[in-house]
């Protein structure tokens, strides 16, 4: 059995540690490039979403190396993603018989042990909680890191060498074996990245990154957004992190002192007052909120024909109108090129500066 | 104003509209339907959507908007889900919010109950959130219901009674099926001919849903639930001569689950079948050609079988 993943911007690295530390056979797939992209939409749907046409893109690349075994998740409600591995399961069936292990979302916890006990069923169950735990953990140190990059970088003279700081930290979390070695590791790479990074200074334009979560995670998916702003100089605050997520998703949601509709549903009224599936919710909340909070501007995200993402898109107008915050709309798919992009958050980024500057 | 409920003749009204209108009735509410689909109808929805969205809600829009000036309330209701773990598409779970943020109404001017599940308590609290702004009491509202429903669901589809002659099931989301708009050319088209349109609105629920049974560990939308079970259904009845698969352009379940009927059941049944679709910017003559051409081919097949006369319809 030879098991391989979706990538998903630094989820890659922690998960690539957690399954061979398990004693699992691990194909990872190549880092996602253009030919992942084509190739991915040549085997797909042709009005499937982005995410689905990459991933896809992913196993197939994954399979050129012996894979046959693929992790990914079902039963996420009204949005697509759910249905992803029924459809990616028949085409990928016509290649190579391929066996899919899939962990229900909606009970992140209990269906990601379940899969692991699948996949590693020689390891036991204290050796599979420990693992999570520490995967779990190492995610949310790589949250840290890109929060601080996000922070210093705008701030700095020098922020290209911040992001690669930032780009290279991943890696050095693989030989962890204790919570301790990652929390060292962790103040290693930010006490780093705060060197080069002045924190005193003016208070540089603060942009909030709203949208459908695979988009905000893959860096080569969304061009890069996070980057390219900060070496413009601004501020980036994302608002779904891996690490967060996953904990508050597994642990905190099995003990039941969590529940992501209920806590983005009381902050996203009066403009959506319904949970719409995805992060259609969490989108027009964590925007209402930057709105509220003096933020200069909001930048949402996603997958072109997202039916969340959709739904929140007519609440983020008004919310941008009333609230008079800019607000950039950006609809990738697969043709969607860097220069675009970059010449919309450019020309945004002049914008907030500008307004900025009037205030 | 007087009281007077517009309801939008456009996405679930196609499935529920029956039950809403009778129960308007029964409450002793007048209700307005806003009209069949056209072209100013159309317009105004491009106008007033965000581009991305689906064809069928750019119609809604432009249906609620003409019932704005004439009616003291509009029903938009929401439903998100009834039956556990089958959902309906997030535009519909969404869409009072997507009214509310087009036209920004003042609250009392939409009526937007919301079910979310079967309970009786939901049942109630949207009796509610519907009789109260109308000056009626949730009593009568709740007996109303029950009533409306019992008739409802007795109710069965008229069914075709004509001879048996070769027939072609039209298949996809009641709400792009059941408007002119969408579904004008392909009708006219194929009634030019000596053949019958069979859709699932002419099925009762309880046999799609029976028929759908197989896969409802892998489809949790409620609707796609739906177009299984016709397509299932349809491909075993020796009378149909082929199959039309409708889906407008941007639906995210259809994107999907068309992939997935096409494999279990499209491909193994052995029936020309056909899909369609449609955006706001389809003509009429590359639809007419393309049922035309599905057309020849069924034609031809049923000769081979000897259903048709060697020599033609005409």
């Amino acid at each position: 059995m030879k098991v391989s993943y979706p990538h998903m911007g630094y989820l890659s690295l922690p998960v690539y540690h957690l399954l061979t530390n398990l004693g699992v056979e691990v194909v990872a797939a190549p880092p996602i490039s253009k030919k992942t992209v084509d190739l991915g939409s040549l085997h797909s749907p042709e009005g499937a979403c982005l995410p689905y046409k990459i991933t896809m893109g992913n196993f197939l690349e994954s399979i050129d190396q012996g894979a046959d075994t693929f992790v990914t998740v079902c039963g996420a409600g009204k949005c697509r993603l759910g249905f992803y591995h029924a459809i990616q399961q028949l085409q990928l069936s016509k290649l190579k018989p391929v066996e899919f292990c899939t962990i229900d979302v909606d009970h992140l916890f209990t269906g990601l042990y379940h899969c692991l006990q699948q996949l590693a069923p020689q390891a036991g169950r204290l050796a599979i909680l420990k693992q999570l735990a520490i995967t779990i953990k190492m995610l949310k140190a790589l949250d840290d890191i890109n929060s601080a990059k996000n922070f210093y970088g705008s701030r700095s003279d020098e922020p290209d060498r911040i992001i690669d700081i930032a780009a290279g930290s991943a890696g050095k979390f693989m030989d962890c074996r204790t919570f301790r070695d990652i929390k060292i590791k962790r103040e290693q790479v930010i006490e780093s990245i705060k060197l080069l990074g002045e924190a005193a200074g003016s208070q540089p334009p603060k942009v909030g990154l709203v949208g459908e979560f695979y988009l905000l995670l893959e860096p080569y998916v969304n061009h890069q957004v996070e980057n390219v702003l900060v070496k413009q100089g601004v501020e980036v605050n994302k608002f779904i992190n891996t690490g967060e997520w996953v904990y508050a998703n597994t642990l905190l949601s099995f003990l039941g002192l969590y529940s992501e509709e209920k806590a983005y549903r009381q902050q996203a009224k009066p403009y959506l007052n319904h949970h719409v599936g995805g992060e259609g919710l969490k989108s027009v909340g964590s925007a209402l909120w930057c709105a509220r909070h003096g933020y200069d501007g909001i930048i949402h995200i996603y997958p072109f024909g997202c039916m969340p993402e959709q739904v929140a898109q007519y609440a983020l107008k008004n919310i941008a109108q009333d609230l008079e915050v800019p607000l950039l709309s950006l609809s990738v798919d697969e043709h969607s090129s860097d220069v675009g992009v970059l010449t919309r958050l450019e020309a945004f980024v002049d914008c907030i500066k500008r307004k900025k500057k009037g205030k | 104003m007087a009281v007077k409920v517009g309801i939008p003749q456009a996405l679930l009204y196609h499935e529920f509209g029956s039950l809403w209108l009778d129960f308007f009735q029964n409450i002793g509410v007048a209700a307005v339907l806003s009209g069949e689909t056209n072209k100013q109808i159309i317009d105004r929805g491009m106008a007033l959507a965000i581009d991305e969205s689906c064809i069928p809600l750019k119609v809604y829009l432009g249906h609620t908007a003409s019932l704005l000036d004439t009616c003291s309330h509009i029903f938009v209701p929401r439903i998100a889900q009834y039956y556990p773990d089958n959902h309906l598409c997030a535009k519909l779970a969404g869409l009072p919010d997507i009214v509310q943020n087009t036209f920004r109404l003042v609250k009392e001017k939409i009526i937007s109950p919301n079910i979310e599940d079967r309970s009786a308590a939901t049942t109630l609290q949207a009796i509610q959130t519907i009789c109260q702004p109308l000056g009626v009491s949730t009593i009568d509202g709740q007996q109303a219901y029950y009533k409306t429903l019992k008739n409802w669901q007795k109710a069965i589809p008229p069914g075709l009674s004509q001879p048996p002659r070769p027939k072609i099931a039209v298949i996809g989301h009641s709400y792009i099926i059941n408007d002119v708009f969408f579904n004008s050319d392909i009708k006219r088209k194929l009634k030019s001919q000596a053949v019958d349109i069979i859709t699932p609105a002419d099925l009762p629920n309880k046999i799609l849903y029976e028929e759908a049974k197989e896969y409802r560990q892998d489809i949790y939308w409620q609707l796609s639930l739906k177009l299984a079970g016709a397509v299932r259904h349809f491909c075993r009845q020796a009378d149909i001569a082929g199959i039309i698969l409708v889906t407008s352009f941007g639906c995210g379940p259809d994107s999907l689950v068309n992939e997935y009927l096409e494999h279990h059941i499209l491909k193994p049944g052995n029936k020309p079948y056909l899909l369609l679709t449609i955006d706001e910017h389809t003509g009429s003559a590359g639809l007419i050609t393309r049922v035309e051409a599905f057309w020849d081919i069924v034609e031809r097949m049923l000769k081979l079988e000897g259903k048709l006369s060697p020599h033609g319809l005409s």
